[in-house]
């Protein structure tokens, strides 16, 4: 199997955005990597966790984001390098202890990866992480190609270790998840090992307690800002920060990350080359001021290109107006202005139309049809389908006993969830179940809450959902609140046996690792009945047992009452093509359009694997998208669809 | 009838409030469903028209066109509705009690079933408190089923999950209500061809109204155990109690409290004693231990005349003056119903299209209401 371990200086490979970034932790002779799942990001610690045997690494998935930036830190005080991976939702989490780590500061080389979803590609939103760069105050680079992500997170490892203290590597979906052509470094020969010094006074960076106390504290802030200010200089010749075109450009583009290149295929396309400059910037916080200022001087006019909201817009003004009586007046276009948008993504055509308008050029009338064209050739060749579960996938036979229990029990019972695949619980995949949905493990923490609104005549059963994955990584806090108070709630634990959504990462509940190592799996029954509540489990895929085990618990009406339904997802390496049942409609039985079930299979279950034969005008089972769950056979009201047991 | 869909059903009458959970709706199509009395509908259905809206006794109700359908004449409004002969009834010794009144009711459809005038009987039995509907076809198990629990139930479920599994010559026994949807379905609103009756007799019970399960399990369950429970009954006034028995004890509960829990939908319920079935049963005030017996149809004159001839149930003629008092409260059910209903704006059709209840002839309106 090809690792991003394999190949050799000088070589060229195709790599995945993600693939460079993990390539340039190991040639800078990372040593430690722990990160949590979250798309985009979760390929870097995938590939670390591949090379692992033949690296001398430790790769983890951690319980959460916050646990995996202590468990890198770890490593860095121990002098080793280090990198954390999380997507831009998981900096929030771990932003508690990535305040007291930056003020202290690092000891090896020590990288926290972000990588963001501008647009919300794979997320419910679209958080803007750069910023903690700012609030916190250590440097951010955002590399813009797949060469500069290996290279920049090679350099930021050396750059931590110059300055001491911890570096942010940015990169978006575009960036982590397209691929490109890249030329490969050497990978180190290393063997290295942990050299913890703990001892002395709490003051030193490389030796002495680790940490700052309310004594210490002022010196550690300035010795921190101290690390900002080196890393301004250093940035003033980074090599990531590049210009091209005219001396004395018209209007001046700073941009930085994906953004550079959409400016870039503008700029062409409208042939503006000879009006326009690009002042890309690797190293965005804190921005180099002499060399910021030395292009802004060459021009009045300047367009600020990034995505989401106007950080780098922010920066530069800032550094314009200190630099005021040297650079006069300057106008800025940008987010504030509205030539460009602060949501979704970018793309050359947004930042062509942003810039068409500022140089006033009408773009070739030609580029604008290209994207109708091309929505209508993908049209033709696309079949149009609402977001789903796939076919087999347990959540959705979960959400329709859920569903069915709730409409039963009739007190308008409503569910709280979180972010999974389940999140569909939402749409009418899930049949519209969840009323909620925010941040990992809010949903039993709202629900912990709405249990406890009775008094204000709030009658309604609660219900809270979250995955098996979720349950450890912020479930459990909200969990304990909510038997300590007496909330009354329903949890259920939508327990598919991995970390689903991104793809099959392993979670602390099951027997393996990242690295495939065996793990002590921490049991979801035990540690709730531990915390208090009582405990159930069903099998989703038996409908009737579970509708019938949730009425029950609805009935009980008080307390914390944990459901899991377990089941593995369709799509786990272990199941996956292995059908448990041969499922077929039987379509002598099938009464079809006549049947007053009105295409209960088809038109309410949906399940992708149950199509709607329209020549026989009753319903079939597409064998080849068909996981042999077997429960479409138990809703079909005719009982025309057959399971018989793979043997 | 105007026939509509579930989406105008589960508008006008379950989100409206006035689902009594009957159970016609039920086990039609995957859709409807009861549990513990509650009548849930699950998904949206696209179809236009369904059965579910069509036997629906709260929705379009057109009491002419059943009266003209069942019994050849118009609908008058009269207190206790068409009738052939009202008596007095008790069971004879033939089947055993213990019975909440005279066990006519056990004995008629224990009768109907040795008699072969019906191949089940759709009844409704209890568990604890919970009532629960039964398809019975053994005549001996017909008196389980013998005692009220005074909680609407999905009876017509089952007599639903029979027809489809093929049962046909069913004898159901009711509430006012439930006789109403089984009358409806009789018409075959919808006019499939080969639609075949499946009901061949149908009891109607008195009722004044119904509570809703959970409402009243709520209430008991601050006093009692409700697993305890053998029995409920409401002895005539003055006594305004209701009366739970348990496995050791018997309470009592002021009606007054118990009131406030009858459903919306009773209120606008004006048929006291079942004007729709076969026969019609219900207790004799003043006389413990008997039944009023209303016989409305030939099939009803043909089932009580066999019943006595063949000694389950003896009859003695319906006294005058307990005639006089029983239509009087009939009466005034309906009086009150119809006047409840015409202020919702549930009598004949809205202004613009509105969907009514029930459709009264006018003229029969008016003078109730005058």
């Amino acid at each position: 199997m090809q690792t991003v371990r394999d190949g050799k200086a000088g070589d060229v490979r195709l790599m995945q955005g993600n693939e460079a970034l993990a390539r340039g932790a190991l040639e800078a002779g990372v040593s430690v990597a722990a990160g949590y799942p979250g798309t985009p990001s979760s390929e870097i610690i995938e590939n670390l966790a591949k090379a692992a045997k033949d690296s001398d690494l430790y790769v983890e998935f951690s319980t959460n984001e916050k646990v995996a930036l202590e468990v890198a830190a770890s490593g860095s005080f121990a002098e080793l390098r280090s990198l954390a991976v999380m997507k831009q939702v998981g900096v929030n989490v771990a932003a508690d202890f990535l305040l007291h780590l930056v003020l202290y500061g690092t000891r090896g080389g020590m990288v926290l990866a972000s990588c963001e979803d501008p647009g919300g590609l794979s997320s419910t939103n679209e958080g803007d992480s750069r910023h903690y760069a700012k609030m916190m105050e250590f440097p951010l680079l955002e590399p813009g190609d797949f060469q500069e992500a290996k290279d920049m997170m090679r350099w930021a490892f050396e750059l931590s270790e110059e300055i001491r203290n911890l570096v942010m590597v940015r990169s978006v979906t575009r960036l982590s998840h397209a691929s490109g052509r890249v030329g490969l470094g050497n990978l180190p020969e290393k063997k290295e090992r942990a050299h913890l010094n703990v001892e002395g006074p709490p003051i030193g960076q490389m030796e002495g307690p680790i940490g700052a106390l309310p004594v210490t504290l002022n010196f550690m802030h300035g010795r921190q800002q101290g690390k900002m200010r080196k890393a301004a200089e250093i940035f003033e010749d980074s090599p990531y920060n590049t210009y091209t075109g005219p001396d004395n450009p018209e209007l001046l583009i700073v941009t930085s990350s994906s953004a550079w290149l959409y400016c870039t295929e503008a700029v062409d396309l409208l042939n503006a080359g000879d009006r326009v400059g690009i002042l890309k910037l690797g190293c965005t916080y804190p921005l180099p001021p002499k060399l910021v200022t030395k292009h802004l001087s060459t021009t009045d006019k300047v367009f600020i290109v990034e995505e989401l909201l106007p950080f780098l817009e922010d920066n530069v003004k800032t550094l314009a107006a200190e630099m005021g009586a040297a650079l006069g007046h300057k106008t800025f276009y940008g987010k504030k202005d509205g030539s460009l948008p602060s949501t979704g993504e970018l793309n050359p055509d947004v930042v062509m139309g942003g810039l068409a308008k500022i140089l006033d050029i009408e773009p070739d009338a030609s580029l604008a049809k290209y994207s109708e064209e091309l929505e209508q050739v993908v049209g033709q060749s696309v079949v149009a389908r609402s977001l789903t579960f796939c076919a087999g996938c347990p959540h959705r036979a979960s959400f329709w006993s859920l569903h069915n229990a709730l409409e039963l029990d009739g007190r308008y019972g409503f569910m709280c969830g979180d972010i999974g695949c389940y999140t569909m619980g939402i749409s009418p995949a899930g049949f519209g179940t969840l009323k909620s949905v925010h941040a990992m493990g809010s949903g039993i923490g709202l629900a912990s809450g709405f249990g406890q609104l009775g008094q204000f005549g709030l009658d309604r059963p609660v219900l809270a959902a979250c995955g098996d994955s979720t349950f450890f990584h912020a479930a459990v806090p909200a969990l304990i609140n909510a038997v300590h108070h007496n909330a009354k709630l329903v949890m259920v634990v939508l327990d598919n046996s991995g970390t689903g959504m991104t793809g099959f990462q392993p979670h602390p509940g099951l027997t393996y690792d990242a690295m495939g190592k065996q793990a002590t799996p921490v049991d979801v029954a035990k540690v709730c009945r531990a915390i208090g509540a009582s405990v159930t489990i069903s099998d989703p895929f038996d409908v009737k047992g579970t509708t019938d085990t949730l009425l029950d618990l609805l009935e009980q009406d008080s307390g914390v009452r944990v459901l899991i339904l377990r089941q593995m997802c369709a799509l786990s390496p272990e199941k996956k093509l292995k059908k448990m049942y041969e499922v077929a409609v039987d379509q002598s039985i099938c009464l079809g359009e006549a049947c007053g079930c009105n295409r209960l299979c088809t038109r309410v279950f949906k399940c992708p694997a149950l199509i709607w034969d329209a020549s026989a005008g009753k319903a079939l089972v597409d064998e080849v998208l068909c996981a042999g769950c077997g429960v479409c056979a138990s809703i079909c009201p005719s009982g025309a669809i057959t399971r018989k047991e793979v043997a | 009838m105007n026939v509509y869909g579930s989406n105008e059903l589960a508008r006008d009458v379950q989100q409206a409030g006035y689902c009594i959970g009957c159970g016609a709706c039920v086990e039609l199509c995957p859709y409807f469903r009861n549990h513990r009395g509650h009548t849930a509908r699950l998904f949206a259905c696209s179809l236009e028209q369904g059965r579910c809206h069509a036997h629906c006794p709260k929705t379009e109700v057109d009491l002419e066109e059943l009266s003209s359908a069942l019994y050849g004449e118009k609908y008058e409004g009269t207190p206790l509705g068409h009738y052939r002969s009202i008596l007095a009834a008790r069971a004879t010794g033939k089947v055993a009690g213990p019975f909440q009144g005279g066990g006519t009711v056990s004995a008629l459809a224990t009768y109907a079933l040795e008699s072969k005038l019906i191949d089940a009987a759709i009844l409704t039995g209890a568990d604890g408190m919970r009532p629960v509907p039964q398809i019975v076809t053994d005549p001996d198990k017909v008196a389980r089923c013998g005692s009220s629990r005074f909680t609407a139930a999905p009876t017509l479920s089952v007599m639903n999950q029979a027809v489809r599994q093929g049962m046909r010559r069913l004898g159901v026994v009711g509430t006012p209500c439930q006789m109403t949807a089984v009358a409806q379905m009789k018409q075959n609103p919808l006019g499939i061809e080969d639609f075949e009756d499946p009901v061949a007799l149908t009891i109607g019970l008195f009722c004044n109204w119904a509570l809703e399960h959970k409402q009243l399990a709520a209430y008991l369950a601050n006093h009692l155990d409700l697993d305890s429970i053998t029995g409920m009954d409401i002895p005539p006034p003055p006594a305004a109690v209701m009366v739970v028995k348990t496995h050791d004890t018997e309470h009592q509960f002021p009606l007054e409290e118990i009131r406030p829990l009858i459903p919306l939908s009773c209120f606008i319920c004006p048929d006291m004693t079942s004007e729709w079935a076969d026969v019609s049963v219900g207790m004799y005030e003043g006389r413990p231990g008997w039944n009023t017996l209303i016989v409305r149809s030939e099939a009803g004159a043909e089932l009580v005349e066999g019943a006595v001839s063949n000694g389950w149930i003896e009859t003695e003629a319906f006294p005058g003056d307990r005639l006089q008092e029983l239509a009087k409260a009939a009466l005034a059910k309906k009086e009150r119903s119809f006047r409840n209903a015409n202020r919702r704006g549930l009598l004949q059709e809205g202004e613009n299209g509105a969907r009514p209840a029930m459709k009264v002839p006018q003229e029969v309106l008016d003078r109730l209401l005058a």
